[in-house]
């Protein structure tokens, strides 16, 4: 009698571990590499590469001039073109300073409004000075600026 | 204290019947050929969470469709093997499915009073050979795009009304993007539904009615 009860325990107890280890097993087995699947894209670093601007020539003095370009990317499994642009200034025709164009506000372009001496940006009306130091609105920090090197009358930005 | 919370819960959820009911229920002695619905079912759920997976980096659209199979398996880190579980549970799936049926028949369990049980079960079937068919289409390769134009051109040869089923299957006379969205609409949303709702009813009639005992040599 006593005999059969154990026996009856042991079975559940049987079934119960070999259901816990299943599921672990599945779990574990798809779980785990669930991880770097799901985070796989964020951890790729973007790449860094010198991207061609056009003809120092081509900078006026002390006006910051727009410079576009387009660049490959890829992105996931799409190949694309992407839109570049950046200002860059000069005061003397030798030092030059690239700003993005990107406000460090919360992302929108800013433009160079000729007129007013500024850049402005549309979204929550921020003004930057022609250094791209922050005149007013919400921006916490001057204009991004880019590395650069002129080689053979081109300037050329570090991207990335 | 836990048992005090387990208390607290029960009072309102009435879980421990639930649980009761499903995993404590009397089985009788039976063998290993039983466990092939679990098997199934346990497949299935991986399927469920393996494709799901799969969803968040393909793209059902004729332009996009093969580079991000190809994006998967090659740039994601665990791609190939999230993918390769999918694709061999596909064929497991069925083989199992086909089983767990060939036990059911050889052991009588589709007699009375388990009749719905096995007419469910046949749907449940037919479900998983239809994933098979609508998930081979999704990579859209030469082999998917061939493989599907054959398997379509099949239900065109039912007699009378063939050419209009083929055309619905298709989305059209020809393969095409349409084909491509229908397949795969088919695949992660009108397959599943339909294999959670049979499902659940096949294994609440499991459950309510018990399972059969392996029938002795003189019944
Ligand atoms: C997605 C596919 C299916 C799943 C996940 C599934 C799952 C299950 C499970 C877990 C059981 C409990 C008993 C056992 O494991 O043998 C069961 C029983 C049963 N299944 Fe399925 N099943 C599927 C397909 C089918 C098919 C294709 C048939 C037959 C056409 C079928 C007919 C039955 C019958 C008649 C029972 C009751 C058996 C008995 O009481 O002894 N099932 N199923
Ligand atoms: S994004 Fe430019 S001011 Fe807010």
């Amino acid at each position: 009698m006593s005999k059969s009860t154990d026996e009856q325990v042991n079975r559940r107890d049987f079934m119960k571990t070999a259901i816990i280890a299943i599921g672990g097993v599945i779990g574990g087995a798809i779980g785990l590499p669930a991880i770097p699947y799901l985070i796989g894209p964020a951890q790729k670093q973007d790449s860094e590469d010198w991207v061609r601007l056009g003809a120092v020539s081509k900078v006026e003095l002390n006006v910051p001039t727009l410079f576009k370009t387009t660049i490959e990317t890829q992105t996931g499994w799409i190949n694309a073109e992407e839109e570049f642009s950046v200002y860059v200034l000069t005061e003397n025709g030798q030092d030059y300073s690239v700003m993005s164009n990107i406000c460090t506000h919360l992302g929108c372009r800013v433009r160079w409004i000729p007129d007013q001496e500024s850049f402005f940006c549309p979204c929550h009306n921020a003004v930057f000075a022609k250094d791209g130091t922050v005149v007013a609105g919400p921006p916490p920090r001057p204009l991004d600026q880019f590395e650069y090197k002129v080689e053979d009358g081109f300037i050329f930005v570090k991207r990335g | 204290m836990a048992a005090n919370l387990m208390n607290w819960l029960d009072e309102r959820l009435g879980w421990r019947s639930v649980w009761e009911a499903i995993f404590l229920r009397k089985v009788p002695h039976v063998n290993w050929f039983y466990t092939l619905g679990s098997a199934t079912l346990f497949l299935a759920v991986t399927q469920g969470i393996t494709g799901i997976l799969l969803t968040l980096y393909y793209v059902p659209d004729p332009a996009h469709a093969y580079d991000s199979v190809v994006y998967i398996t090659t740039q994601l880190p665990m791609g190939w093997f999230i993918r390769g579980l999918h694709h061999w549970g596909a064929s497991a799936m069925v083989i199992l499915t086909v089983a767990h049926l060939l036990r059911v028949f050889f052991l009588g369990a589709y007699k009375y009073p388990r009749e719905i049980t096995w007419i469910t079960g046949v749907f449940l079937l037919l479900i998983v050979i239809g994933f098979g068919f609508t998930g081979y289409l999704l990579p859209w390769d030469q082999k998917a795009y061939w493989a599907t134009t054959v398997g379509t051109r099949i239900i065109g040869v039912a007699p009378g009304i063939g050419e209009w089923l083929l055309r619905v299957a298709r989305g059209g006379s020809e393969l095409s993007a349409v084909t491509l969205a229908r397949f795969f609409g088919t695949h992660v949303w009108i397959l599943p539904a339909s294999l959670l709702t049979l499902l659940g009813v096949h294994l609440y009639l499991v459950i309510r009615i018990g399972i059969s005992a392996v029938p002795e040599k003189d019944e």
